[in-house]
């Protein structure tokens, strides 16, 4: 369902992705680790078009992010895959002005073209799916960031996107709203939402990837079932993350 | 106040002789300050100590009375500056002229504030003048011309008393407060409107460029600039008649006499006669210097009826006139300046990449421009009503202003904001539209606000264009009833009643939008 061919992504002279290719399929639940910098919440963005990159190719479903795209076109493909893929990110990004239920209702209305009424009863839903039914007037900086979390989630979840991609979405969170949030993604995943998560939860990717890919240094430099990365890391890389998330 | 500690324990000489003395000190502090506004002594001994004779007047349009020379640029000339030249040399061996710029029609008001002795720069004899200064005998007779354009088909002030074709009145141009202006008021006012302008100058050009039918003038003016004016010619003969003198300040009779004696010499000998053929103004009528005046002319016993608080209240029409006046280009211009500003701003963040440096050079443009000639373009130039002239003015002026402010406030929304909205598949104008632009209003309302606050006050330099705003209708009450004080009080008044609500206003809508949050995510 999503296919990565060769992506390069430089910023400048640096080279960030060097060839990645990756294949992700309906339903699988799609766990990327590795040390900071190593360049997987940089590919997650070239995902969904917010980052351009310089070799390579993005396909999803029918829609294809190309390097070679000129801006505009390569705009309109991003567009029509973010309609398909949503994105929760580290900061959550709430919309400020907005409540809950606003947020959530947002883009239904405004992309999807929903009516108001059918946007709330569906809002309603997801917000209830993450817990959050009884916060649908607050503002994000009235809610814990636990809380704006599973809203975004919610947020995503409207939209009815083929794939969700989570940029990180517990680093920000203390260890009680991680569970949270943590939980939530975890019914996600057992309902078969196709998912590509970029976490530094190990216990997480361990619970509930389908498959596990090591970054290291622009690479995917492993990949694999999560019982069989966790016990027996292949990858010198490998073997020093886990090393150090273990004394951490 | 206290006594002076010395004076009063240097006492050796007995007590009482000491107080006296304290006392007699105080006296005369108080004194010195009383008059500190005014010359200390009369200004003819400050005049001769110094070596000058300062004189106030105005080069704008100044020509033939006082302006730029031609030849040196930098120094001033005109048949009043050769005339101050003269009398001042009388004053004294060492005594020279020496000019002092200010605005016209607030010569007199400097000239109370003591950066000058003495105000000589066509300005009439009046009656209410000469009740607040001293004035000498006239240095000039002038007469008033109605200017139009050649080949009108109006032929004579008769002419005016009818309205013209269509049914309006006829325009005629003036300068504020000037002799010109009184006259023309005083006509049939079904049938003339009188529009005023900060510079004679001006007049003429917007009569030449079609704007208004005609321009009253003082003669002089109309027969220096009749070749600056090629489209303008006389509108019937002279009419009216007043005399130019110089005003010195109540307290320096002494002065004043002096140049009063001057004047009367040089009409005696045929000096003055010189200066003014000289610059083309001498006719029949200036025979009379010589032969008429022996002296200042007589002052009227008082004549003024109300002053001060009553005579504000008395005005209360004209003020509430202006004030609306001011309202309505402040409210008409701020919208539209925030619109524009907040499209330059997005089209400079957002436009396509050909756009970014012209509206990059558009805000540094309009920006490093003053108001008062981007107004005179739109008016004189464009050919603009005046309305349309100071609105578009204000709002292009303060769109300049607004785009960086909105700039700013777009650039202070986190990015994340943006790439949620792309993200969930809305387009880059849907989610500027519906995510960016509200957050970044909430952001800018305390700089836009400020900013109203600051037009409400900007809107004055609207009266070059003629239009009569709050600054303006006070500078010409001020002028006519010479109660500066209590106009200048009312007006300042009106100005903060009109900018508190606004303070209110912005400050509510901050806490009301505020409560909404205008920051939020990682907080």
């Amino acid at each position: 369902m999503i296919e990565v061919d060769g992506l390069v992504k430089r910023f400048g002279a640096v080279e960030v992705l060097r060839g990645v290719d990756l294949s992700v399929g309906r339903g699988e639940v799609a766990c990327l680790i590795g040390p900071s910098g190593s360049g997987k919440s940089t590919f997650l963005r070239c995902l969904n078009g917010l980052e351009r990159f310089q070799e390579g190719r993005v396909t999803i479903g029918d829609v294809a992010l190309d390097a070679g795209q000129s801006d505009r076109d390569h705009a309109r493909a991003a567009r029509r895959i973010c309609r398909r893929a949503g994105m929760v990110f580290q900061g959550f990004n709430l919309f400020a002005h907005e409540t809950a239920l606003q947020n959530v209702i947002e883009a239904p209305m405004r992309v999807l073209g929903m009516s108001r009424d059918e946007a709330v009863e569906r809002a309603r839903g997801f917000l209830a799916r993450v817990g959050m039914l009884h916060r649908l007037d607050a503002r994000p900086r009235e809610l814990s960031g636990g809380q704006q979390q599973r809203v975004a989630i919610a947020r995503a979840l409207a939209m009815g996107p083929e794939v969700v991609l989570f940029d990180e979405p517990t680093s920000a969170l203390d260890p009680r709203a991680t569970g949270e949030v943590l939980s939530v993604m975890t019914d996600l995943a057992r309902d078969g939402q196709t998912m590509i998560v970029v976490t530094h939860a190990m216990g997480f990717a361990r619970k509930a990837a389908t498959v596990v890919h090591v970054f290291g240094d622009g690479a995917i430099v492993e990949s694999g079932d999560p019982d069989r990365v966790f016990e027996a890391p292949a990858h010198e890389a490998t073997r020093s993350l886990l090393s150090e998330v273990q004394a951490a | 106040m206290d006594m002076d500690p010395d004076a009063s324990e240097s006492d050796a000489r007995g007590p009482s002789l000491g107080r006296n003395m304290a006392a007699t000190v105080v006296l005369t502090g108080l004194a010195i300050l009383a008059a500190a506004p005014f010359a200390p002594a009369d200004a003819l001994d400050d005049a001769r100590a110094r070596g000058t004779l300062r004189y106030g007047g105005d080069m704008e349009g100044g020509a033939p009375y006082a302006f730029p020379d031609p030849d040196a640029p930098r120094a001033v000339t005109g048949f009043e500056v050769e005339i101050m030249d003269r009398l001042a040399r009388g004053l004294g061996e060492d005594v020279r002229a020496e000019f002092s710029q200010g605005q016209w029609d607030k010569l007199l008001w400097v000239l109370d504030s003591g950066r000058f002795d003495v105000v000589v720069n066509g300005y009439e004899w009046t009656p209410g003048r000469a009740e607040d200064y001293l004035a000498t005998r006239p240095y000039y007779i002038y007469q008033l011309q109605l200017m139009g354009p050649k080949g009108s088909p109006v032929r004579s002030w008769d002419d005016l008393k009818r309205p013209r074709p269509d049914g309006s009145p006829w325009t005629v141009a003036v300068l504020t407060a000037s002799a010109a202006d009184d006259f023309a008021r005083g006509r049939d006012a079904g049938a003339i409107r009188v529009v005023r302008f900060d510079g004679a100058t001006d007049a003429m050009l917007a009569v030449q460029n079609g704007q208004y039918d005609f321009t009253l003038q003082d003669v002089p003016a109309a027969s220096y600039y009749a070749g600056a004016f090629p489209g303008l010619g006389p509108v019937g003969p002279p009419v009216s008649r007043g005399y130019y003198v110089i005003y010195a300040r109540r307290s320096d009779t002494a002065l004043r006499d002096a140049l009063d004696a001057g004047i009367g010499r040089m009409a005696a000998s045929g000096e003055l006669r010189r200066i003014l053929e000289k610059y083309g103004i001498w006719n029949d009528l200036q025979n009379e210097l010589a032969t008429s005046f022996e002296g200042p002319i007589a002052t009227p016993s008082s004549s003024r009826g109300a002053r001060g608080w009553r005579l504000v209240l008395h005005y209360g029409d004209r003020l509430r006139a202006a004030t609306l006046v001011t309202l309505g280009l402040s409210f008409g211009s701020m919208p539209l300046a925030m619109a524009i500003g907040l499209a330059v701003a997005l089209g400079r963040l957002h436009g396509p990449a050909p756009l970014r440096p012209l509206l990059a050079a558009y805000v540094e443009l309009i920006r490093g421009t003053p108001l008062m000639l981007q107004l005179y373009v739109l008016f004189f130039l464009l050919k603009l009503d005046p309305w349309v002239a100071g609105i578009a003015g204000l709002a292009i002026n303060y769109s300049a202003y607004e785009a960086e402010i909105y700039r700013a406030g777009l650039q202070a929304v986190p990015r994340g904001q943006m790439e949620a909205a792309l993200a969930l598949g809305m387009s880059r104008w849907q989610a500027l539209r519906r995510v960016i632009v509200p957050q970044a209003v909430r952001i800018v309302i305390p700089p836009v606000a400020n900013d109203f606050i600051a037009l409400f006050k900007d809107t004055s330099v609207c009266s070059v264009v003629t239009l009569v705003e709050l600054t303006k209708e006070y500078s010409i009450l001020a002028n006519g009833t010479r109660d500066v004080v209590e106009f200048a009080a009312a007006a300042a008044a009106i100005y903060l009643a009109m900018s508190l609500p606004l303070s209110w206003f912005a400050r509510w809508s901050e806490r009301r939008l505020g409560a909404e949050g205008a920051k939020g995510g990682l907080a």
